[in-house]
């Protein structure tokens, strides 16, 4: 049932993004992309992993797709414009890739993460907590540092000089 | 295993999904009227009885988009907060540290995007 | 006895699904949601001083909302000319399918819940975190000048005020110490959570009126202004499907206030937990809906500005406040 489930979420997934992709009329690109970060929250449910999975609906389907539409709706092709033509992908970039995700996935294969499954059954969320901030605490602020980089090179970028 | 929780949560938005199109599409059929003629008026867009002129998705309120941007990453922030408020009461005081500096480096942009919705002119 | 029969008899009557169905799920949000429309406009119009709906039954025309829902049903389903379909049905169809499914996570009764998610308060909020997007399609799909900007203003208010509402339910789980909301009950045995979390609690009841686009924050349907909005292009049952949602919202958001803040089913024993529960969500509701008709609509920018400045700030002093509650004055 679980591997039916698998198949069911990695399938919706590789195909709402095959359509992000694909699609003609860019809004359908970035609702299918939505759909994609859904069949991902699926699969991060299917780990037992509900935390993360409501917070990637939460964080991406919420908010960096609500980005891409309002972008997509404001710079995109308008109606009745022909949609931007698609250059074709050469073989060699598909072999590429293909190679690239192979070599990852068999290196994550081979070297398995270090604490996997060592909480047994012991593992929730207050360990999730825990960990987090006494053994990763110097990464949390390392991120931190990141994202206010973000906001302030966003809104440095946004600013408009309508002063006189 | 999956989580607790999520398969009922599951099953029953997808019963509510599939029972709301099927009452949509049941609806469709059986009930609601169509007109096989319709006018050339009657499928412009409603503007109060004046005629639709120029395109449809005019005027953007782009002016409000730095707050689109603050959103996604104070969005991410609450991820984090909430994995720390969990667990308050076992972290104590020297747990809190680490969310204290986390949460001081990213009032600063806060206050500098404030500060320039201050300024209207910018915004 | 039915032989193959037997485990689609057992699925229909095996609790989950009675549950879905009947009580809190599909059903009763159903009759609820056509109630609260009733109850809104009676309260509307006994503040304005009228009777309101009066004649679709003997009991004050309590059944007026179900002659609207038939009446709607009745009317023409059509889609304005160089709008995008698919958009049009789907966007407001799952904003009803998402305000439904708010329903589902709540503990009304002990026991009587669909879905008990260890995760549950995070996981109600990332549900309403999808509705700006829905709005912001649905705007987008009529390809018409009013819905559009109704969408847009839909969406810079939502997101607006979904990081209050979240630091605001932080300060709930800083102090239960669980993010599951039948333990954040059972933690209110000793006191509701709204007497240390007054502020929380105001901010949440603010966010969430924002959040449900009604007054004084319903400036994506301003009918004075904008024709309704982003909901100016539908008619007959999709007319439903994007009025429904607000109803169902406003029951599941005072549903949340009242398990998170008021204790949800805790209540002295002579009544049953269920009746607390959905007396204090009545109460809630009704506080809701006195709102429209007391205070004016708030303009954009002011909506913006209060939202990210002053909820914001308040939001963070509460969870300085809850911090110095559970751990204590800080020692330096």
């Amino acid at each position: 049932m679980t591997d039916l489930l698998f198949l069911a979420f990695a399938a919706v997934t590789i195909g709402a993004a095959i359509l992000a992709i694909e699609a003609r009329d860019l809004v359908y690109g970035a609702a299918a992309l939505g759909i994609a970060f859904l069949g991902v929250a699926g699969l991060f449910f299917l780990l037992d992993a509900a935390y993360v999975g409501w917070f990637q609906i939460a964080v991406y389907i919420g908010a960096v797709v609500v980005l891409i539409l309002f972008t997509v709706m404001l710079v995109g092709p308008k109606m009745g414009e022909t949609p931007l033509g698609l250059k074709r992908v050469s073989l060699l970039a598909a072999i590429l890739v293909s190679l690239l995700l192979g070599m990852t996935g068999a290196l994550a294969n081979a070297t398995a993460f270090p604490g996997q499954d060592s909480c047994g059954s012991g593992c929730d969320l207050y360990l999730l907590s825990t960990s987090l901030l006494k053994n990763y605490g110097v990464q949390l602020e390392f991120m931190s540092l990141v994202m206010a980089a973000a906001v302030i090179g966003a809104l440095v970028l946004s600013k408009t000089d309508r002063g006189q | 295993m999956v989580a607790q929780g999520i398969p009922e949560i599951g099953a029953y938005i997808g019963f509510l999904f599939v029972s709301t199109v099927a009452l949509i599409i049941v609806l469709r059929l059986l009930v609601t009227p169509r007109d096989p003629r319709p006018t050339p008026e009657k499928k412009k867009p409603f503007e109060s009885g004046q005629i639709a002129a120029g395109p449809g998705r005019t005027r953007f309120i782009i002016q409000y988009y730095p707050y689109l941007l603050m959103f996604v990453v104070y969005d991410v922030i609450a991820m984090f907060l909430f994995a720390w408020g969990l667990n308050l009461k076992a972290l104590g005081e020297a747990g809190s540290l680490p969310v204290l500096v986390f949460m001081v480096v990213l009032l600063i942009p806060l206050g500098y995007a404030l500060h320039l919705a201050n300024h209207r002119e910018n915004w | 006895m039915l032989g193959p029969l037997q485990p689609l008899v057992d699925m229909v009557t095996s609790p989950l699904f009675l549950m879905i169905v009947l009580f809190p799920g599909l059903t009763s949000i159903a009759i609820i949601g056509a109630l609260l429309g009733w109850l809104e406009r009676k309260v509307t119009a006994r503040v304005q001083l009228r009777i309101g709906p009066l004649y679709a039954s003997p009991a004050g025309g309590i059944l007026q909302m179900f002659a609207d829902l038939i009446k709607l049903s009745f009317k023409e389903l059509f889609v304005p000319e160089n709008s995008d379909a698919f958009f049009f049905i789907m966007a407001p169809t799952t904003g009803l399918v998402i305000g439904a499914a708010l329903v589902g996570l709540i503990p009304f009764a002990p026991g009587i819940q669909i879905a008990n998610i260890e995760v549950g308060l995070p996981a109600f909020l990332a549900i309403i975190t999808l509705s700006p997007s829905l709005v912001l399609l649905a705007g987008w799909s009529a390809n018409s000048k009013f819905p559009f900007i109704g969408g847009l203003r839909a969406l810079f208010q939502q997101t607006a005020y979904e990081i209050p509402l979240w630091l605001s339910a932080l300060g709930v789980i800083m102090m239960a110490g669980t993010l599951n909301l039948a333990q954040i009950v059972a933690a209110q045995s000793t006191g509701w959570f709204i007497i240390p979390q007054a502020l929380g609690a105001f901010i949440f009841l603010v966010t969430s009126v924002a959040e449900m686009e009604r007054l004084p924050f319903d400036l994506p349907e301003a009918e004075s202004e904008i024709m309704m909005g982003w909901q100016a292009e539908y008619t007959g049952v999709l007319f439903l499907a994007a009025q429904g949602p607000g109803f169902v919202k406003l029951y599941a958001f005072s549903a949340l206030f009242t398990t998170i803040y008021l204790g949800g089913f805790l209540g002295p024993s002579f009544l049953p937990p269920l009746f607390w529960m959905l007396m204090k969500t009545l109460v809630i509701i009704v506080l809701i809906m006195l709102l429209r008709s007391t205070f004016p609509r708030v303009r954009l920018d002011q909506l913006l500005r209060a939202g990210w400045t002053t909820l914001l700030t308040l939001a963070i002093v509460n969870i300085g406040i809850t911090y110095l509650l559970v751990v204590g004055l800080p020692t330096f």
